[in-house]
């Protein structure tokens, strides 16, 4: 069945032709190969082979990098991927956000000519997945205080530490890590077979369950010199991945919103009760006109923020209003549409506890929601209030 | 008085029953038929049928096998006015060869005629019929089983005339295997179960009647997941979406997940032994019986429309 | 080897028809599409062309929307894009007028398209077009190959299927087949961007569009389907299986 997105402000005529037909592209492999199969793999808990490789083949990952065989998209097409895989699930997008600006873009922006073009082509072609290591146990909110650490050994650096909550960790051939030289935070490509370094798989999330979350265990893992990213230092070099990432993410959340309201009006429109569909009762109607009302703005505050990323206007505030609003409009209009759905709503049947669930998660990645909050209270005051200490 | 030339179709050595449907839509709005039997297949039988004027046969070698090329270039010579031929992939091959080579409109796959001439024919899948103003000399199809048949009851002249025309298209190997069972996806007709079946073996009563019709199996969610069966079949909200021109959902209660599926079928006939089966809010036609019971009547129903 | 493919653009199969005036209203179709049958066509000329090498010359007769699907059947490899406009068609022997005549244009060595195009599903322009190239024509086809100057296909027969081969200038009308269909992708999409598509009339072609002699009075709704019949026992089966045939017109 042809899916017609609810679009009701016609945002995406303001697209190229070129980005609607990357829409159109992403759109019908989501509907053929994705959400017929997407309960299977959340009840088996992995990311299917099929979809690295589809993602490769139709060559979207990394979008916005241009060369080294990176497809040189603008970031409106970025943004177009983004909705469209997560309207299929947070964990696929989950996946592209990660392998194109969390491990791509950083050895884009910071690497060395040969880290480029030795990395760059496999994993644009999905051959090579990559993760992003920044999370550790103990420092989520304030990466600043991490304490995996790097020494020079002279020949080689020597890595020793634990990063969690890493995105594809275990099924990644390359990861970027940050990690303390000297007490400064520097990038770290480190490889999937290198001494010293796993991968364990975490298990038993109510979350994404279709997608890959490790642990990245280094044990005196030894790398040679010319793994680490020369371009970046301190906490500006993680910080511009997650600008790319969270960017996505806005977009990505307005795909589970979208189908969360489509699973909604169906619904709704064939659910008899008291003779009629429920549809044609106040309250439900109020509830779909409101979900759709946030998708509109969620939909105009995304494309907007995409003209200010090509345009190159944009400031770290504006990313973080979109990515807190539109996953929190997102997570709420799922939350709304399981109420319509009523007892069906929990059924896999219909995509809307899994969307939820994964919403939670996507909230909390890629900066909280409340640290995205104080972002902005810092933009509007000049005060910080993340921490006590000035 | 206007005629029609009209193409016959033949099943084996008789004539296939949308010959007669063409000679009783034409008899319809008062015109005669002149019947054109290809290599005169059928030929006497054509001749006997009431409305026909006259049956020419067309005789050659260039029937041998079908190419609509050699076909419609022996059956030109004997054509005139306006053409009705069935809607059969052959007969819209060689109706839409001879609207070219005469320079005509031809229209496809019309469910009426009247006087006019004016027909209708559906489009978009259905969802929405065209009228139609002929007003010159055209070739248009009749959908099978559209149209009243015309009666056995004349004694037409039969003349013979050879022709000969280049058949392009060699044979270099028939393949003789039973057609596969098709998917619900594809499937014009489905016939689907559900819990009310009793056990997955009592299935292959369903697979008797698609093969009778052509049709795909389907089956319901609990099914699916309760005997095992393949996921490919299984019809509804997680399954697949399907709008065939006929679902046949036997023994299905019609839980919201399952109707979500199948709702936007064309036809929809169920059978069920509960009479407040939600299943019959969707039907067009409901039996109100089991499975069992149903399902012999069904088959010998459907064995004798086919034979 | 120049391979012609004959592309109509169709309201997506599952789009909504919505009927104003006395006319399907064309605008409010949310999504066209290339017609399903005619991507077999094109997956299997592209297919011919990897194998046999030449170009793939997508040709298509329609409106302007139209163009958009000529850039679609170029992100996955058509090379050559030809839009005829439809302005003064008004029926499908125009259309098979005009796509021949552009056939012979381009030099196509054979052409393939879909057996029928999912607004009409009427089926006339492969034998048509055929017809006017005084070219073979075999219908119904799921795949073609080329080998030692002999096209080979499969078509349906009456008792399952057959083999056969053409020669010389052949049309092949597509039904669905087995083949899986290629999806486009991001290089494929950069690229169709810049294709260049050759825009062409009827006088460009020097086709002449007589006047025809059929009009089209209305397209209405279909009619309201009546409210469901329910009957008690299986003894009335034999009735169900009469007003399928007869009613509803299904079997």
């Amino acid at each position: 069945m042809a899916y017609e997105a609810l679009d009701f402000y016609d945002v995406d005529s303001l697209l190229s032709e070129e980005e609607r037909m990357v829409r159109d592209m992403v759109r019908d492999w989501v509907d053929e190969e994705v959400i017929p199969n997407i309960e299977n793999a959340c009840r088996e808990g992995l990311f299917p082979d099929e979809w690295r490789v589809a993602l490769g083949e139709m060559g979207v990952l990394g979008a916005p990098l241009k060369g080294y065989g990176c497809p040189g998209l603008s970031y409106a097409a970025y943004g177009v991927i983004c909705r469209e895989l997560e309207r299929g699930d947070s964990g696929l997008r989950s996946f592209a956000s990660v392998q194109g600006s969390l491990a791509m873009y950083p050895i884009w922006d910071f690497g060395s000519e040969e880290q480029k073009n030795h990395y760059l082509p496999k994993m644009a072609s999905g051959e090579w997945i990559g993760c992003f290591g920044l999370t550790e146990p103990d420092y989520g909110s304030n990466p600043g205080d991490m304490i995996t650490k790097a020494e020079d050994k002279g020949d080689h650096y020597l890595i020793n530490g634990a990063k969690m909550w890493i995105t594809n960790g275990t099924i990644a051939e390359v990861a970027v890590v940050w990690a303390k030289l000297d007490g400064v935070i520097r990038g770290f490509i480190i490889e999937k077979n290198d001494p010293g370094f796993s991968a364990p798989e975490m298990k038993g999330k109510h979350s994404l369950k279709a997608s890959v979350t490790s642990e990245l265990v280094f044990q005196d893992c030894k790398i040679p010199k010319d793994r680490m990213l020369p371009g970046v230092k301190g906490l500006r070099g993680p910080f511009s991945c997650l600008n790319n990432a969270r960017f996505g993410i806005s977009w990505g959340a307005l795909g589970s919103a979208q189908a969360c309201f489509d699973s909604a009006k169906e619904y709704a429109m064939s659910r008899i009760q008291f003779n009629h569909p429920i549809a044609s009762y106040q309250l439900v109607q109020n509830k779909l006109a409101w979900m759709l009302r946030e998708i509109t703005k969620g939909q105009l505050l995304a494309y907007h923020l995409a003209q200010k990323k090509d345009a190159g206007t944009w400031i770290p505030e504006h990313i973080s209003l979109a990515k807190m609003n539109n996953v929190d409009i997102a997570l709420e209009i799922a939350r709304v549409a399981r109420d319509i759905h009523g007892a069906n709503g929990i059924l896999d049947e219909y995509p809307i506890m899994r969307h939820m669930a994964n919403l939670e998660s996507v909230k909390t990645y890629e900066g909280t929601h409340d640290i995205h909050n104080l972002i902005i209270g810092r933009h509007i005051t000049g005060i910080q209030a993340f921490t006590r200490e000035a | 008085m206007m005629n029609f030339t009209i193409i016959a179709e033949t099943n084996g050595e008789n004539l296939h029953p949308t010959t007669y449907q063409l000679i009783g839509a034409a008899s319809s709005i008062g015109s005669k038929s002149i019947v054109i039997c290809p290599n005169g297949k059928a030929e006497s039988e054509a001749a006997s049928i009431e409305g026909v004027e006259k049956v020419i046969s067309v005789v050659g070698d260039c029937f041998d096998i079908f190419d609509g090329g050699a076909w419609s270039t022996a059956l030109n010579t004997v054509c005139e006015g306006k053409i009705l031929i069935s809607a059969s992939p052959n007969g819209r091959e060689i109706g839409a060869r001879l609207a070219a080579k005469r320079n005509i409109p031809i229209i496809q796959d019309i469910v009426s005629i009247s006087e006019g001439i004016i027909v209708k024919r559906p489009i978009y899948s259905g969802k929405a019929v065209e009228t139609l103003t002929v007003s010159g000399d055209a070739v248009i199809t009749l959908r099978p089983n559209a149209f009243e048949a015309a009666e056995l009851g004349g004694a037409a002249p039969i003349n013979t005339v050879n022709q000969s025309a280049d058949i392009k298209i060699s044979i270099q190997e028939a393949i003789n295997k039973a057609s596969e069972r098709l998917d619900v996806t594809e499937a014009d007709i489905i016939i689907s179960g559900g819990r009310g079946m009793g056990t997955i073996e009592n299935f292959s009563h369903l697979e008797d009647i698609a093969d009778i019709v052509d049709a795909a199996v389907g089956a319901s969610r609990a099914v699916v997941d309760e005997w095992g069966m393949p996921h490919r079949m299984q019809v509804g909200q997680t399954g697949k979406t399907v709008t065939p021109s006929l679902y046949i959902a036997v023994g299905i209660s019609g839980a919201i997940q399952h109707l979500a599926g199948m709702r936007s079928s064309k036809y929809i006939l169920a059978i069920n032994k509960d009479p407040d089966a939600p299943i019959f809010g969707v039907a067009d036609y409901g039996i109100v019986a089991t499975w069992e019971e149903a399902i012999p009547a069904l088959k010998s129903a459907l064995s004798e429309l086919k034979s | 080897m120049n391979i012609a493919v004959l592309l109509k653009q169709v309201p997506d199969t599952t789009a909504k028809i919505i009927i104003s005036g006395g006319k399907v209203d064309e605008n409010s179709v949310s999504k066209w599409s290339m017609s399903p049958y005619d991507e077999y066509a094109l997956e299997s000329g592209l297919q011919m062309k990897e194998k046999n090498g030449g170009a793939l010359i997508a040709i298509t007769c329609g409106p302007d929307r139209s163009k958009k699907m000529l850039t679609d059947a170029a992100a996955v490899g058509a090379d050559t894009l030809v839009h005829i406009s439809d302005e003064g068609v008004s029926d499908s022997t125009h259309v098979q007028q005009l796509l021949a005549a552009a056939i012979m244009k381009y030099e196509a060595d054979v052409v393939l398209c879909g057996k029928q195009a999912a607004d009409t599903n009427a089926g006339s322009t492969g034998p048509g077009v055929a017809e006017i190239l005084e070219a073979t024509c075999v219908t119904l086809v799921s795949e073609v190959n080329y080998t030692d100057g002999k096209y080979i296909t499969m078509r349906p027969s009456n008792t399952g299927s057959e083999k056969v081969s053409t020669q010389g200038t052949s049309v092949f009308a597509f039904d669905k087949g087995t083949v899986e269909l290629r999806r486009p992708n991001v290089r494929g999409i950069m690229m169709a961007k810049k294709k260049n598509i050759e825009s062409i009339t009827s006088s460009d072609l020097d086709v002449n569009l007589n006047n025809s002699n059929i009009n089209l009075d209305s397209q209405m709704p279909p009619p309201e389907k009546a409210a469901g019949q329910k009957f008690e026992g299986a003894e009335h089966v034999s009735t169900v299986v009469s007003k399928l045939r007869n009613e509803a017109n299904v079997i």
